[in-house]
């Protein structure tokens, strides 16, 4: 168990935070999301598994967490790459990793988001003055200097924690393995409890109220089925353990299938919606005066 | 009344708007303008086209496109598109007309934008590929990576079809966006009720010993409704959001907390 990262990964995993950040404010590939960031981070640290469990963890719990606005969201994007890394490198129980190194990371981050955000004001005054001197060029390139803040504003902390904080990691987890077993214990019970703020956040927004009778129905077909298919799996391993003729192997329950169940639903209730908006001619009516509002300063 | 150079927006024209908004959006954003320098980097070589370099207008037009902007990142161009197909043929007459169209389109376009490509996407093609992940499974996260291609594809032909269309296409949209956004807001919630069922990997290692009779109390639980503990966990995390002053940040330390205490007294477990 050594507690060492080496200067490559550090860099590497540098460079990719400060990439991840741009690449969430324009193309955004899906290469910033937490579940990428713990591939990314796993590959780097020569342990795809561990990366991939605290990815998908930390991108369920923030599965309803959006940025609007300009509002700064928890990055948990930063938060799984240092809690990856450290669960490698120092040994510690990925889903003990997820609570103690990820969401913390992740809150933190927030305050160097809303720095960067801050810095890039004074790109836009030089814009502003720049517009007023017709000096083109300088209006363009000053804009580009904005991704040197954002990009910095995950890559210093980011750099900073792999190349300093690993010592220190370490011998939390020294401690967390002996004498604080039960914290220990209670950290991973809460890294497989977050993926429930995830969804309960998702609910809120989305919102749940209006299909809530889908909610139960999907949470009812899956319960049943899942714990049906765990138990035959259960039954299987022990058959197949007295019994050498005993072949057979069964698969845990195939989540497309019950997604696919509810994709039924969703299909018929567009074309319900769509049927209702062409049986009544007078909602969109409603909503073109609506739309009056918008566009009053076309005429 | 055209701009003075009479310029027409030809393909090449659109292929450098739509790069620099794919590569560039809000590289700028700030706290003051949010993404206003952004939008006047995006059409800055068209506007020069249509304006003509050094001259009273183009300063004009340059100005007023730099002021505050914000909406949904995903749906933008099409308000430039609406714009550029104005000012092109109006030219420095129609800016009034075009800052009351950006200020009150951006709006409404957050709102369809945020719903459907940064909330229902993001959380579904999330779900999914969280699902697989902790499996060990990546293919999920190959999955979300094509689905984002798509949506860069829409991203990229929606402008020269906002240029065309105008201001109908808003309205010829508008019936059959929310009709699907409702049913995607269906399948968001029924895949949210799978997933409690899946991936709230929690039980209650309890055990009480009264007398010689063993109640070990997940398999009680068990028999009444399977997975009863996941979504009474989800309910109350649901109902503690509707608190006043409670962000999701606040929540997830709530959690933490209340799951290491629950932990410590042998209530709650993570499940094998």
């Amino acid at each position: 168990m050594h507690s060492d990262i080496a200067f490559w990964q550090v860099l590497l995993l540098t460079l990719y935070s400060m990439y991840q950040t741009i690449d969430d404010i324009t193309i955004v590939s899906s290469l910033a999301q937490p579940v990428w960031a713990g591939l990314i981070t796993g590959l780097i640290m020569g342990d795809l598994g561990t990366g991939l469990v605290i990815g998908g963890s930390l991108q369920l719990t923030v599965l309803g967490v959006g940025t609007f606005g300009g509002a700064s969201k928890i990055d948990a994007n930063s938060g799984t790459i240092l809690a990856t890394a450290f669960s490698i490198s120092a040994g510690m129980n990925a889903q003990t990793a997820v609570a103690a190194i990820g969401v913390p990371v992740a809150s933190l981050m927030i305050q160097t988001d809303i720095l960067g955000r801050f810095t890039n004001t004074y790109f836009q005054h030089r814009i502003d003055r720049l517009i007023e001197a017709e000096n083109y060029r300088g209006i363009e390139r000053n804009y580009l200097y904005g991704m040197i803040p954002w990009a910095l504003s995950r890559g210093i902390p980011v750099f900073l924690a792999l190349q300093f904080g690993g010592s220190f990691v370490s011998s939390v987890v020294k401690v967390l393995n002996t004498d604080l077993q039960w914290l220990s214990n209670g950290l991973a019970t809460a890294g497989a409890l977050l993926p429930a703020v995830g969804f309960a956040i998702l609910l809120r927004y989305l919102p749940a109220r209006k299909h809530v009778g889908y909610l139960i129905l999907g949470f009812t077909i899956t319960a049943l089925f899942s714990t049906l298919f765990t138990n035959v799996q259960t039954l299987g391993t022990a058959v197949a353990k007295v019994s050498k003729g005993f072949t057979q192997s069964f698969n845990t329950v195939s989540m497309l299938a019950i997604a696919l169940i509810g994709l039924t639903f969703a299909i018929n209730e567009y074309k319900h919606q769509v049927e209702l908006q062409k049986q009544q001619p007078a909602a969109p009516k409603q909503q073109d005066d609506e739309e009056g509002e918008i566009y009053g300063d076309e005429d | 009344m055209a701009t003075k150079t009479d310029y027409k927006l030809k393909k090449k024209d659109f292929r450098q708007v739509n790069r620099r908004n794919l590569f560039g959006n809000q590289l700028g954003w700030n706290y003051e303008k949010m993404q206003g320098s952004g939008y006047l980097f995006i059409i800055l070589p068209q506007l020069r086209k249509l304006y003509g370099d050094h001259t009273p207008e183009l300063k004009a037009a340059m100005k007023a496109h730099n002021q505050f902007f914000n909406t949904n990142p995903y749906v933008n161009t099409m308000i430039t598109g609406i714009d550029l197909a104005l000012e092109e043929k109006e030219g420095i007459g129609s800016l009034e007309t075009v800052s009351g169209l950006k200020t009150g389109l951006m709006g409404p376009f957050a709102a369809i934008g945020d719903s459907i490509f940064a909330s229902l996407i993001p959380a579904i093609m999330g779900a999914i590929a969280a699902n697989m992940a902790i499996q060990k499974n990546p293919f999920g996260l190959l999955l979300w990576l094509i689905v984002n291609f798509i949506v860069m594809y829409i991203r990229w032909i929606q402008l020269p079809l906002a240029y065309k269309e105008g201001t109908n296409l808003v309205t010829r949209m508008r019936g059959q966006l929310s009709a699907l956004t409702d049913a995607a807001i269906l399948l968001g919630v029924y895949v949210v009720g799978a997933l409690v069922a899946t991936l709230v990997n929690v039980k209650v290692p309890f055990v009480a010993h009264i007398g010689k009779v063993t109640v070990d109390l997940q398999n009680e639980i068990d028999m009444i409704l399977p997975k009863l503990v996941p979504a009474v966990i989800v309910a109350l995390i649901y109902w503690l959001l509707g608190k006043k002053k409670m962000t999701s940040t606040k929540a997830i330390f709530i959690v933490i907390v209340v799951a290491v205490v629950c932990s410590a007294l042998g209530i709650l477990g993570k499940a094998s």
